[in-house]
């Protein structure tokens, strides 16, 4: 007579186990399912519409040679969605201070371009796909060994920087600001000797045609300013085409098509961020009332 | 066995049952699965159009994220509520089969029973939190280690501070059919008014909120308690507070304080 088979006990937390990796499982499913309809009403009509500035270079240009960071940056993102891309010129963009004087509807475009900031405010209406380029207030200094106070500088101002927060600071320390209306302004200040230092943001400042001059670019000292990344605004709620375009970005990422795109605007080279920029603005004189 | 021994394994042992039963209750995993689902897959994505940006500038909802992102941290603490306070059924289920009187003779001390058992409910509690987060990608919520674990951490105790209240709430009761009614008239009263599903927009003033909503809303959000572990959440998993940063923790931990002390009280003089 052969002996009874040993009862094979399972293990006390194999139920609980698979009852859980069962539930996790399923919402993992869940993930999966579209939130919305963007990506598909998009493809449906073949088109990625963009809302773009008529001109705002490095990163729309109106150069059907060079048209810009954004719009090469843009145009490989509908490559990889297989759809067209359509520009928008909206000359109303960056002209008024109040984005709702612009009148940009989700009927005109999917996507914002062209210098769209990555701050809170922005993502209170947009949301945002970072498109690896930095904007912010950037100076031109001269080059010199020993820095001297700084008395006057030349401004240009620009959309889309805290101006307020930049001639605040510049009463602070004393500096007497001259306002300046094109990038050749700000050399002229600087070669005449009216200005120590040139402002703008980082984008006019690399267009400045200074001569004979040894220059430094810097950022402006971080705090009291902010560097500022740049992306495109997607509406609101729109997800499956902003996770489409993420994982679009994510492969010119990876693949250096975006490196190439930015060696190509000169958007590599960034200012530096210099110490004694801090040291060039605290040396300025006291301001007496 | 030294008596500190005797202790520690009391509690394992009272926690472990309570943890086993729940996750061998498919009853109770579904409904920790069925919440989200239809919470911030179904209210999220239906009521996603209406909150979506139409004309740039011009937002029905200020705050710097989509529907879905607001709502995913109120979802965890709904799934942490529920599982929460109805784990006072297990207290009562213990009391009604005579369970609770077994290990009450028992010469682990009584506030090491009651620990064992808020403590298993708060980690399975904690484990209906913790499922939601696998949602996170559906509502493009990109999370780190960090965030993980903070948030785990604050669901922890949010679930310890609620667990204690089910069983507050399970010494007044008698009945499993009268718990089931008690328990909704208070959690969905206390989700609701929790600015779970609609922003107080931190950038107005009290005056300006007024305006917008009722003031008997706006006093009853600002007095929940659940407002400020969702806003604590909101501020782990998406960044975003509406309230001061500090009131989250320290409600959730003046939560778990009160309540224990209060169910101590309770189960010590039954």
């Amino acid at each position: 007579m052969s002996s009874p088979r040993p009862i094979r006990k399972r293990p006390r937390w194999l139920a609980g186990a698979i009852n859980i990796i069962a539930v996790a499982g399923l919402l993992y499913l869940a993930t999966f399912l579209p939130p919305d309809t963007s990506l598909d009403v998009m493809r449906g009509g073949g088109t990625l519409r963009v809302c773009v500035p008529q001109s705002a270079p490095p990163l729309v240009t109106g150069d059907a040679r060079a048209p810009g960071y954004d719009i090469e940056v843009l145009q490989h993102l509908a490559g990889h969605l297989n759809v067209r891309l359509h520009l928008n010129y909206n000359p109303a963009i960056g002209q008024d201070f109040n984005p709702r004087n612009w009148r940009l509807t989700r009927a005109q475009c999917s996507i914002v371009a062209g210098g769209v900031i990555d701050s809170t405010a922005t993502r209170g209406f947009l949301q945002l796909l970072p498109t690896g380029i930095t904007s912010g207030w950037a100076a031109i200094v001269p080059d010199d060994t020993s820095p001297q106070p700084v008395k006057a500088v030349a401004v240009l101002p620009s959309q889309g920087l805290d101006r307020l927060a930049l001639s605040g600071f510049l009463r602070e320390k004393g500096i007497r600001a001259v306002p300046a209306r094109s990038p050749e302004n700000l050399a002229a200040a600087l070669e005449a000797g009216t200005a120590d230092m040139a402002i703008a943001d980082r984008f006019t400042i690399g267009a400045v045609p200074v001569g004979e001059i040894d220059i430094r670019v810097v950022w402006l000292p971080e705090p009291p300013f902010t560097r500022l990344p740049l992306a495109f605004g997607l509406w609101k709620g729109d997800l499956t085409l902003m996770r489409a375009l993420r994982d679009g970005m994510t492969e010119l990422e990876r693949d250096g098509t975006l490196r190439t795109i930015a060696e190509r605007y000169g958007l590599d080279i960034e200012p530096e961020a210099s110490d004694d920029m801090a040291v060039l603005l605290s040396l300025a004189p006291e301001v007496t009332p | 066995m030294s008596r500190f021994m005797h202790i520690g394994r009391g509690l394992y042992g009272i926690w472990l049952r309570e943890v086993m039963r729940a996750v061998r209750d498919r009853g109770q995993l579904i409904g920790g699965v069925s919440r989200p689902l239809i919470w911030l897959l179904i209210l999220g994505i239906g009521l996603n159009p209406y909150f979506r940006g139409e004309v740039y500038g011009e937002v029905r909802f200020v705050i710097p994220y989509t529907y879905l992102q607001f709502l995913f941290p109120a979802v965890i603490v709904l799934n942490i509520m529920y599982t929460s306070i109805q784990f006072a059924v297990s207290v009562i289920w213990d009391r009604e089969f005579g369970f609770l009187r077994a290990i009450l003779i028992s010469p682990v001390p009584r506030w090491i029973i009651l620990l064992g058992k808020i403590l298993g409910g708060s980690t399975v509690a904690t484990g209906h939190g913790a499922l939601v987060l696998i949602l996170a990608r559906f509502a493009d919520i990109t999370l780190s280690w960090d965030q993980v674990a903070l948030a785990l951490l604050l669901m922890f105790g949010l679930s310890f501070g609620l667990t204690s209240f089910g069983v507050i709430l399970a010494a007044r009761v008698r009945s499993f059919e009268g718990f089931g009614v008690f328990s909704n008239t208070i959690i969905l009263p206390l989700y609701f008014c929790s600015s779970s599903i609609f922003p107080l927009d931190p950038s107005l003033t009290r005056a300006q909120t007024v305006a917008l909503y009722p003031e008997w809303l706006v006093f009853l959000v600002e007095i929940n308690p659940i407002t400020y572990a969702v806003d604590a959440l909101r501020g782990v998993l998406i960044n975003f507070h509406q309230f001061d940063p500090r009131l989250g923790p320290m409600v959730i931990g003046g939560m778990t304080v009160v309540f224990f002390l209060s169910a101590l009280f309770d189960f010590r003089r039954r």
